[in-house]
């Protein structure tokens, strides 16, 4: 029973961090309709400006949050406002192809970092790195209870500006239809840049949380694209709280499996839960609700 | 005026093109294929640098009978498939004389089966899957031992000092990991130890909690784990938060000997014993005198990969030096007849067990106290005594 609990509680907080990671990129599908294969790479970006800081100015990483989720913002609007917009406007490359325009970001974000950093591991090591809190025989990792509160909080956040403020209901509006928002005038292309930037920002602090838990080189960000992609199938695309379900999901899963199957197949079991997804419910858990 | 001036820069280029083929002497190369960057870069470092201080040693001392020595370094990046294609290259394009390095085993497995199959001598100095000398593969030559060998210097060990009954064996999912987990199993058997649960796991994990946890439950005598670097200190680092306390946690050399482990994994590193191949107290001549010179250069510690990479420039540097010569044909029978010793231990390549071209010698035991790692068996070459039993609550407090 504790080895459950304990495997449980551990899916549980790694699900807070899929979920960040999942959001962001659910944002983006949902608005844009593409998928953005560059996600993990700008996990990864966030996650370098942290190091440094952490390297050189000593600043907690949890501090960071407050550096590097706007410059992640920032960096994410550029993208959209000069790299990916540009491409709407040419009547010959289908939208789709924006997707190909996130690859070749990503691979440009890795191998700048490479050159900046070569190929080394990093990792920082804060004074809670290796404090752990128990309840009983369960052992809570400090630094992931504390992602999984500020990823709670920041979903939280999120939730209040899509439904409440005037800006969210525009973003929201242009993912059901974008020519309808257009139409209600909605400035669709200021919205796109927006939710890029946000979505970026999302998986900033993801990145930022994950920081002191794991380490962090060049290619760090590959296979959390791969688990943003399957949070966002399993949710539902553009599915705000189907990321959120997704993420946790996935993280339990993981690690269900991982205790009671194998730990070699761990990511097996994500790719097995996506293809029955995609087999069994299309729409992903989005289709049994109806947000 | 103006035909004077193209008159003059034309001649200078002409002089140029005819006094460079000067500059450019015949140089004997060598490929060498290494991670430099990737997952395993921090490995293919240690050795790049120690590679490379031995070349320079070795073009200082005359070089090849009084040709330079020249190392073409290419990065394998850690992937089987891109170790391939690096090996063809150096061979097909560079054309040289023979290949060295191979870090990774699957790499350097791929890296083998190029050599053998284009006649290329190939001097192994890491690679460590017992299979890649076990192929009757007349090209491939190793310097270290093989996998199924890290263990033995731990088994007097565990005979005379821990005995203990049960094992748990974690491993990577990789061609060093899975050939080095059966062989522990296997060693397991012989010496009487039960082994409660073996288990891969794909590298690059975040979360090594839901296989602790199991282990935790099992409750074993000894923990063996056979990783590269960062899985090695999450493992570490994991188990401390778990508060897994078997009597002993072994690593299997690789990722636990490196500085970059007691950095990255701090207290969670201590009182951790690893198999090793080297150590520089060891009564080779050289190996103090390899580990002094390497920290001064490079301001880092060495230890066991370096080693390898230095012995083996010497091996190859001597191969040349005594081959009739460098076709391939005799440069591999010169590799064959090898007999010297180096900082790494005494070279000499022989057919033993189902194996071929494998040079033979023992392994040793480390662990690591206060931060440093000291090698602690056989007592007769330790520099510092083993602790044991060990009281993990006040090592990790």
């Amino acid at each position: 029973m504790e080895v459950f609990i304990q495997t449980l509680v551990a899916g549980i907080l790694m699900g807070g961090i899929y979920a960040l990671v999942g959001l962001g990129m659910t944002l983006i599908m949902g608005v844009m309709k593409i998928v953005n294969l560059a996600h993990g790479q700008l996990m990864m970006i966030a996650m370098y400006i942290t190091f440094v800081l952490f390297d050189h100015f000593h600043i907690d990483p949890y501090f960071s949050l407050l550096v590097s989720m706007p410059a992640l913002f920032l960096l994410g609007a550029f993208i959209q406002k000069y790299l990916l917009n540009p491409l709407l406007k040419v009547d010959s490359i289908l939208p789709e192809n924006q997707v190909l325009m996130t690859v070749g970001v990503g691979m440009i974000l890795t191998e700048i970092v490479r050159f900046i950093f070569q190929s080394d591991y990093k990792s920082v090591k804060t004074s809670y790195s290796f404090s752990t809190m128990y309840l009983g025989t369960i052992s809570f990792n400090t630094s992931m209870v504390v992602a999984f509160c500020i990823a709670v909080l920041l979903t939280g956040g999120l939730f209040f500006f899509l439904a409440r403020t005037d800006v969210g209901k525009s973003v929201r509006a242009t993912a059901q239809n974008k020519d309808a928002a257009l139409l209600m005038g909605v400035n669709a292309e200021w919205i796109t840049i927006l939710t890029y930037g946000l979505g970026a920002a999302l998986v900033a602090a993801a990145g930022t949380l994950l920081l002191p838990i794991y380490y962090l080189f060049p290619d760090v960000g590959g296979r959390f694209t791969l688990k943003a992609f399957v949070i966002t199938i399993l949710g539902g695309m553009g599915s705000t709280v189907g990321a959120i379900v997704g993420g946790v999901f996935l993280g339990i899963a993981e690690s269900l499996g991982a205790t009671y199957i194998s730990m070699a197949l761990s990511d097996a079991v994500g790719l097995v839960i996506f293809l029955l997804v995609l087999i069994f419910l299309p729409g992903g858990l989005k289709k049994l609700t109806k947000i | 005026m103006k035909r004077m001036v193209s008159a003059i820069v034309t001649l200078s280029f002409a002089l140029a093109f005819l006094v460079l083929p000067a500059f450019a002497q015949e140089t004997v190369k060598v490929g060498i294929i290494l991670p430099i960057t990737g997952e395993k870069a921090k490995f293919g470092e240690i050795e790049k640098k120690s590679f490379e201080m031995a070349l320079e040693e070795i073009n200082a001392a005359g070089g090849i009978n009084g040709k330079k020595l020249e190392f073409l370094l290419e990065d394998d990046t850690g992937r089987p498939d891109v170790a391939r294609s690096a090996a063809e290259k150096l061979i097909t394009k560079d054309k040289v004389v023979m290949l060295g390095g191979g870090y990774g085993s699957s790499e350097t497995f791929a890296i083998a089966g190029v050599a053998q199959q284009s006649r290329i001598p190939f001097l192994v100095n890491t690679g460590s899957d017992d299979k890649i000398t076990e192929k009757k593969w007349e090209y491939i030559f190793r310097l270290n031992p093989p996998v199924s060998e890290y263990p033995k210097g731990l088994e007097s060990f565990l005979t005379e000092v821990v005995k203990p009954k049960t094992a748990v064996i974690l491993y990577e999912n990789t061609n060093f990991g899975s050939s080095g987990s059966k062989e522990f199993k296997a060693t397991c058997e012989r010496l009487g130890i039960k082994v409660l649960m073996m288990e891969g796991y794909e590298h690059g994990g975040v979360d090594f909690k839901p296989l602790l946890i199991k282990v935790k439950q099992a409750n074993p005598d000894l923990v063996y784990m056979i990783s590269y670097l960062m899985d090695a200190s999450l493992l570490m680092r994991q188990s401390l938060e778990l508060r897994v306390t078997p009597k002993l946690f072994v690593g299997g050399a690789a990722g636990f000997t490196l500085p970059e482990f007691q950095k990255n994994a701090g207290k969670a590193s201590d009182m951790v014993y690893s198999a090793t191949l080297w150590y520089q107290t060891l009564p080779y001549p050289g190996a103090q005198k390899y580990f002094d010179d390497f920290k001064k250069k490079f301001g880092v510690d060495t230890e066991y990969h370096g080693a390898e990479a230095y012995a083996a420039a010497f091996v190859i540097a001597d191969a040349l030096k005594r081959t009739k010569s460098l076709g391939p044909e005799d440069v591999r029978q010169a590799l064959a007849a090898t007999d010297m010793m180096t900082v790494f231990g005494p070279v000499k390549f022989i057919a033993y067990d189902t194996m071929t071209n494998q040079n033979k010698l023992p392994t040793y035991l480390v662990q690591w106290i206060d931060g440093k790692l000291e090698l602690v068996w056989p007592k007769n070459v330790a520099s510092k005594p083993y602790v044991y039993p060990i009281d993990w609550e006040k090592i990790w407090k």
